[in-house]
């Protein structure tokens, strides 16, 4: 043991001094929170240029009440309070319907290519009153990129609000009336009432897309970084040293088990070192500046332990694998199917946060190479997983942590000496099973 | 004493025998010299002896311990390719290394090394920094800085110019004075009868000799005459009595056939050609390691 520390700690040394490791440490968090400033900066920046749409109305009942609806709105949402334009204005050009439907699309399709308008609006002519007929109830919005679109989408809201109007009037009821039947009240998000000190009901927090979004895809996402700084790279690493004839140098001191070890706790000293930094940094940003949601404290000692047991079990698959590997051509082609078990809890990630309960989430956070990511990732929404989940996952990606070290050394023992036999599945299969 | 010992070890890759049925005792103070052509299982050998290797069948016993679980802080192994982290300081390396085998005094006895092998400027520069001879001699030093009792060189005289190879010489044969049993490996058959108390060929993954150099030649006999004549090689063809001629462009070697009289090869010489020189000796290592190793081209070079 005390040798593969002694491993482990020049690994740890070497990878630390390194400027890579400074610069990865320092650029990983710039390059991230400099994307979500670029984002948040760019959403500003909107294209504040008049847009024109011309409204063929079939019905005769929508165009005129369109062109209020947007004068109403460029007279209140264009500007800012400074009186910065930081919208664009919706100008309506009223187009009359003409006997030739298709050539007047045509037409007007040619107007929007060519500049002049930003879209089309074709309203059918039963759309007050939608009847079997497809064609005469359809509203079609036209437009280069119709379905990314602004415009298309402040539509829907006056259209609608214009044709129920009108239904409502044809039906007797008073114009008086109207625009408060249709008034619109919106859903708030809120959390779970807690009882603070003293015992009784605290005041419910309003639920934040930060808290619900945000703090899941961070431990995530730093659990990804920290086995891309300290797991990954195990593959090319020992690759290299079996290449340099570096590991036949050290086999004469220490066995290729403690070898393998002491390489693997080396990079775990490496990510651990990376995700003290980064949460240390996390906690002091959300301690210190205004965000709706507090430090998600229960949550941080599950992100170690599962971080921990996830650079230990890759680690070592990483290091047996790079062991078999004879030239970097081999370690490359080898890299993509050996990273598939850290990649894919990163695709699933986003079904796996919108249902977080559902038993699809739940069946594939017990997948022993998926567990630390997706388990994580489920227990840090705000839904949370029943309190067993998480231990009995434990249990599993220790088990499977201990399986992987002990198949790997086996490979290692085998392959880190031998030349010329590819790394290919049966190969490694028959070393870890052979030994 | 012996310091190794080999019982009926056999070692297999797949489906070719590395070594075969191999006994061997290497006694305790003594430098032990490994030859043999290139495969032929020398390397499979140092690495079973240094248990990075497990052999199939047999028994290996390095000083004093059986089984897989030999003391390794207690052997020192320069293997064939050399390899220390490129990026590492030469110093820091060597300490790292001799920490690894739980060496005590390591900066001290790095320095004394350092000093010794003329690297005591090189002990802050980073390895990759270094030559191929001078990074060969810091992996030397890597190998003993930790004063290990059983020390195994793998080819440690390759590729170094002479200077480096009598300094490195003179090292090894310190480290015997000082008690320490050494096993090399060479193809450099001077070196090994020079410096060797005893020598080992393996051919094959078979034992073909073991002995001192005087007992391996004795058993060859004084079969060989080296000879120098005025017309060289080309006096020499054809000659009764010599079973093959190397020539060495200056100097002869003639192989006698078996119980072929030197007197009468002699005086065939002087019938065709002028004698500068003639010497009855017993066959150099070289002559009996190519007489193994080469037997079929043996048959070609019959005069």
């Amino acid at each position: 043991m005390r040798k593969t520390l002694k491993l482990a700690k020049r690994e740890y040394l070497a990878a630390v001094r390194s400027k890579g490791f400074i610069i990865a440490l320092v650029l990983a968090p710039v390059l991230m929170s400099g994307s979500i400033l670029a984002m948040a900066l760019l959403g500003d920046k909107v294209d504040t240029t008049d847009q024109r749409l011309a409204v063929v109305d079939r019905s005769g009942v929508v165009a005129e009440a369109l062109v209020a609806a947007a004068e109403q709105r460029n007279a209140q949402a264009v500007r800012d309070e400074d009186g910065k334009k930081v919208r664009p204005a919706y100008v309506i050009e009223v187009v009359a319907p003409e006997a030739d439907a298709a050539a007047q699309r045509l037409a007007l399709s040619d107007r929007v290519r060519a500049g002049t308008l930003r879209a089309f609006l074709e309203i059918g002519p039963e759309v007050l009153h939608p009847g079997e007929d497809a064609e005469a109830r359809a509203i079609r919005y036209h437009a280069r990129n119709a379905a990314m679109d602004d415009l298309r989408g402040w539509l829907g809201w006056p259209v609608n609000t214009t044709l129920r109007k009108a239904r409502l009037a044809e039906a007797g009821m008073d114009a008086a009336v109207l625009d408060e039947m249709l008034i619109y009240m919106g859903v708030e998000a809120m959390g779970l009432v807690e009882r603070d000190a003293t015992g009784e009901a605290a005041a419910a927090r309003r639920s934040s897309e930060g808290e619900a979004l945000g703090v899941p895809f961070a431990m995530v996402m730093l659990m990804f970084l920290m086995l891309m700084m300290g797991a990954i790279p195990q593959l090319n690493a020992v690759m290299e040293e079996k290449n340099q004839r570096i590991a036949e140098v050290l086999l004469g001191s220490i066995s290729p088990f403690q070898f393998m070890m002491g390489k693997v706790l080396g990079g775990l000293a490496v990510s651990l070192t990376g995700a003290i930094v980064y949460v240390a940094l996390g906690v002091l940003a959300l301690s210190y500046t205004a965000v709706a949601f507090p430090v998600p404290y229960h949550i941080l000692p599950w992100f170690f332990a599962w971080t921990l047991l996830a650079v230990v079990m890759t680690g070592s698959a990483m290091a047996a694998v790079g062991s078999a590997c004879n030239d970097p051509k081999e370690a490359q082609s080898l890299a993509m199917p050996a990273m598939m078990p850290v990649m894919i809890p990163m695709f699933l990630l986003v079904p796996v946060i919108k249902s977080p309960t559902s038993g699809l989430a739940t069946g594939l956070s017990f997948f022993p190479s998926f567990t630390p990511m997706l388990m994580l990732l489920r227990q840090s929404t705000p839904a949370g997983v029943p309190a067993w989940q998480p231990w009995a996952g434990l249990a599993i990606v220790l088990a499977a942590t201990v399986l992987t070290i002990w198949a790997g050394g086996r490979i290692f023992r085998v392959a880190i000496l031998m030349k010329g036999q590819p790394p290919t599945i049966k190969n490694l299969l028959r070393w870890a099973l052979r030994g | 004493m012996n310091t190794v010992e080999l019982r009926e070890v056999t070692k297999t890759f797949g489906k070719h025998v590395a070594v075969d049925a191999l006994s061997l005792d290497v006694p305790e103070g003594c430098v032990y010299g490994f030859i043999g052509p290139n495969g032929s299982g020398k390397t499979t050998t140092l690495r079973m002896i240094m248990s990075i290797f497990h052999p199939d069948r047999g028994d290996i016993r390095v000083l004093g311990t059986g089984g897989a679980g030999a003391d390794t802080d207690r052997i020192g192994y320069l293997p064939e390719e050399r390899g220390i982290y490129p990026k590492m300081k030469l110093r820091e390396a060597l300490i790292f290394y001799g920490d690894l085998k739980n060496g005590r005094d390591l900066p001290r006895e790095v320095d004394r090394w350092l000093e010794r092998l003329d690297l005591a400027d090189w002990g802050d520069k980073k390895i990759d920094a270094l030559s191929k001879g001078m990074s060969q001699r810091a992996q030397f030093i890597a190998a003993v800085v930790a004063r290990p009792e059983l020390i195994i060189l793998d080819e440690p005289f390759g590729g170094l110019d002479p200077v480096g190879l009598e300094t490195l010489k003179d090292a090894v044969l310190d480290l015997r004075k000082g008690g320490a049993t050494v096993i090399f490996s060479t193809h450099d058959m001077h070196v090994a009868e020079r410096m060797c108390d005893y020598i080992f060929m393996i051919h094959r993954g078979r034992k073909v000799l073991d002995g001192t150099l005087d007992a391996i030649q004795d058993q060859y006999g004084q079969d060989t005459v080296r000879v120098r004549t005025g017309d060289g090689a080309e006096a020499l063809a054809g000659l009764a009595g010599v079973e093959r001629i190397n020539d060495y462009g200056r100097l002869q070697e003639l192989r006698l056939a078996p119980g072929a009289d030197a007197q009468a090869v002699l005086a065939g010489i002087l019938g065709r050609t002028r004698v500068e020189s003639f010497e009855l000796a017993r066959p150099s290592l070289h002559d009996i390691f190519v007489r193994i190793a080469r037997p079929e081209t043996e048959e070609v070079g019959h005069a």
